[in-house]
């Protein structure tokens, strides 16, 4: 840390540390739900249970990113943020937001279209405090000493990223309509403009870690979301197939989805280069742990598994059942939360100045997560695959093949609970590190500049 | 090599190219959309049924279109598969028709929205889904050995009737077809008489009490319809 304000990424990044725990206790709670153990229905409904699990990852990872960029923007503006007032009067708005959204989905008040459930009052609200935090980051790069292209990706991303927030807020009579425009919030966001903020925090990380000269990473920055926007915008068409919408979408959708691993594929080989021509080693080998993870993950879940199953004639079976699931899972988790992750994990030590990356548990909490987010995705597909046997192609009643597939969501729930082993390996350091330090100006762990 | 300008221009570019791409194409699904989805079937219920179904994220557990949450059954093709009768008892009390079974909230809808949430469902499952959701295409007795009584069997089982396929199905399994929260029906006819049948259709609790069967609304002829092909099944 060089600079005073960044220190309030670390509140963000509590909150981060907040909502993911919350974001894994709904998660139990619906996997106990799907072997049987259903007794909170009457108080936490499978619907209130789901709509809370997607909605705290949504935001703790949108926390993340707001933490990400105020760490990363006065560094590569130089100077310190615009507001330090601001930003914590938008971080408690943000917190009030969400908490208010969560209480309400306990009480049948939500909107009911999967994945923007926030109910509308609160959609304006989000607006308002997106636009405080654009605005706050804008005036820092604006008044800045230097541009650069990792600084510009990311506040491009992050603009865009609020831009398509609204589509989601247009009220549609028609549910084919409503559909469509719903995903331009949800497909461009995580196939589009998040992995824009993707690429710019990736960037920052690589140059801090590896060393690498900044121009050569950030020429390849372009590429990489060249390629993400080449392929992921046409890409939106694979929610396009079956919801009413005409033919030609299942050619588009098809090509340009079978193009998008190659954005995850061009983002791991670059990370993996950039490693590979490392110009210093680095201590924090944990940060750099999560940052390569991050882009390895990302090209298995987000590229591969959607690859498998976004072809319109496998998708025609697999649309709808726990094949999006099982996707679903490692693409977030490889591609954002891992990224998240990465940025705590090399921004904690910076903040505190306590080099807490020598020690063992950091490796524990990067290997017991994966091990166990992959062994939740395994679980998923093994079920997900019975499922689209027994109950598409054979034409099983629904809860018939339900009750066959028990069997792989305990295997789930066993791989869950590795994977909560390593999130709170992972929170336990990160309450160790304690609070940020006015000490850790300017004292940044190894890094070069 | 790359230069970083060409880089820059080549993300520009190419996100300027397929944006506009991807605008001209909306413009084109918007044009068409009236025509695919029957938007001229969209009546004050099927509205009404959409703000029902929005109200109460039943997205959240069901899936409609492919889209939800995987936990309760895709309902597209509901009205087609189960009929307006059935969805208008179940959804009075969804876990009596279902006992021991994955729980469904009781919404206590009053018979303006049961009707609402129906023609909403109606006309979800008339859009031109592109063909989606495809019929099973592995036929279940290509993998299935036939029971053997079944093959002994001289009386041939006559074919469903409609309101069978669509209440009783969702419960009890003909030939592995069907649900598995009641008995298999497949030798009932040699089990019970017509007369037990009739009785037992006409109030279940009246003969077993405590039983989970619900009473179904059939009107007579159904029932008698029902009666004779469950006394086929042998």
């Amino acid at each position: 840390m060089r600079f005073q304000s960044q220190k309030v990424a670390y509140w963000f990044f509590a909150t981060c540390m907040l909502l993911l725990s919350l974001q894994i206790v709904y998660g139990f709670i619906m996997g106990f739900a799907r072997i049987g153990f259903d007794g909170l229905h009457d108080y936490i409904p499978f619907n209130t249970a789901r709509a809370t699990h997607t909605n705290l990852l949504v935001v703790w990872l949108l926390t993340g990113f707001m933490g990400a960029a105020y760490y990363i923007i006065p560094e590569e503006s130089d100077r310190e943020l615009y507001s330090v007032k601001l930003a914590y009067i938008q971080l408690l708005s943000w917190v009030v937001v969400g908490v208010v959204a969560i209480i309400g989905f306990h009480f049948n008040w939500w909107e009911g279209r999967k994945f923007l459930e926030i109910p509308r009052p609160l959609d304006y609200l989000v607006v308002v405090n997106v636009l405080t935090f654009l605005f706050n980051i804008a005036m820092t790069i604006w008044q800045a000493k230097k541009r650069s292209t990792t600084q510009l990706v990311l506040f491009f991303g992050l603009l865009c990223a609020a831009l398509l927030y609204l589509p989601g807020m247009i009220y549609f009579d028609n549910q084919t309509l409503d559909s469509y425009f719903r995903w331009w919030v949800v497909h461009l966001w995580v196939e589009g403009v998040w992995e824009l903020i993707m690429g710019g925090i990736l960037a920052f990380l690589l140059i801090k870690l590896t060393g690498v000269d900044r121009e050569v990473i950030e020429k390849w920055l372009y590429v990489v979301v060249g390629l993400t926007f080449l392929s992921g915008i046409l890409g939106t068409g694979h929610h396009y197939y079956w919801i009413g919408t005409p033919k030609y979408w299942l050619m588009v959708g098809g090509i340009f989805s079978a193009l998008e691993p190659l954005a995850f594929l061009g983002m791991a080989i670059w990370a993996l280069n950039m490693y590979r021509k490392k110009g210093k080693n680095h201590p924090n080998k944990i940060a750099l742990y999560w940052t390569l993870g991050s882009a390895m993950m990302s090209f298995i879940g987000a590229g591969f598994l959607g690859f498998a199953h976004t072809w319109p004639s496998v998708n025609q079976w697999t649309h709808g059942t726990l094949i999006t699931a099982m996707h679903g899972h490692l693409a977030f988790w490889g591609a954002y939360a891992m990224l998240v992750l990465a940025v705590i994990s090399y921004a904690m030590p910076n903040l505190t100045g306590r080099k807490l990356f020598t020690g063992m548990s950091g490796y524990l909490a990067f290997w017991a997560s994966n091990i166990g987010m992959l062994g939740m995705t395994g679980a998923l597909a093994v079920a997900g695959i019975t499922q689209v046997y027994l109950e598409r192609k054979l034409g099983m009643d629904f809860l018939v093949v339900q009750k066959e597939i028990i069997f792989h969501f305990i295997g789930m729930l066993l791989a869950a609970t590795l994977f909560t082993v390593g999130i709170t390996y992972f929170i336990v350091d990160f309450i160790r590190h304690g609070l940020p330090s006015d000490e850790a100006v300017g004292k940044n762990a190894g890094d070069l500049e | 090599m790359l230069s970083k300008s060409q880089a820059r221009a080549f993300f520009l570019g190419g996100t300027f190219l397929f944006s506009a791409i991807f605008v001209f194409l909306t413009v084109d699904t918007l044009r068409q959309n009236d025509s695919r989805t029957n938007a001229q079937n969209m009546t004050a219920d099927v509205l009404k049924g959409k703000e029902i179904w929005e109200k109460n994220n039943c997205m959240g557990c069901h899936t409609l279109l492919g889209e939800g949450a995987y936990y309760a059954p895709d309902l597209t093709k509901v009205v087609e598969r189960r009929g307006a009768t059935w969805i208008d008892v179940f959804l009075d009390d969804p876990q009596a028709m279902f006992p021991g079974e994955r729980k469904m909230v009781k919404y206590n809808f009053t018979k303006e929205e049961k009707t609402q949430v129906i023609a909403f469902l109606d006309w979800v499952g008339k859009i031109d889904a592109n063909g989606w959701p495809p019929k099973p295409n592995i036929p279940i007795d290509s993998i299935a050995t036939p029971p053997a009584p079944k093959a002994s069997s001289s009386a041939v089982a006559l074919p469903q009737p409609e309101k069978f396929s669509q209440l009783c199905v969702a419960c009890h399994a003909v030939g592995g077809k069907g649900g598995n929260v009641g008995p298999a029906l497949d030798h009932v006819g040699t089990k019970f008489d017509a007369d037990y049948l009739n009785r037992w259709l006409s109030d279940p609790q009246a003969i077993k009490p405590g039983t989970n069967m619900p009473k179904l609304p059939l009107t007579d002829p159904e029932r008698k319809d029902i009666v004779t092909y469950l006394s086929s099944l042998k």
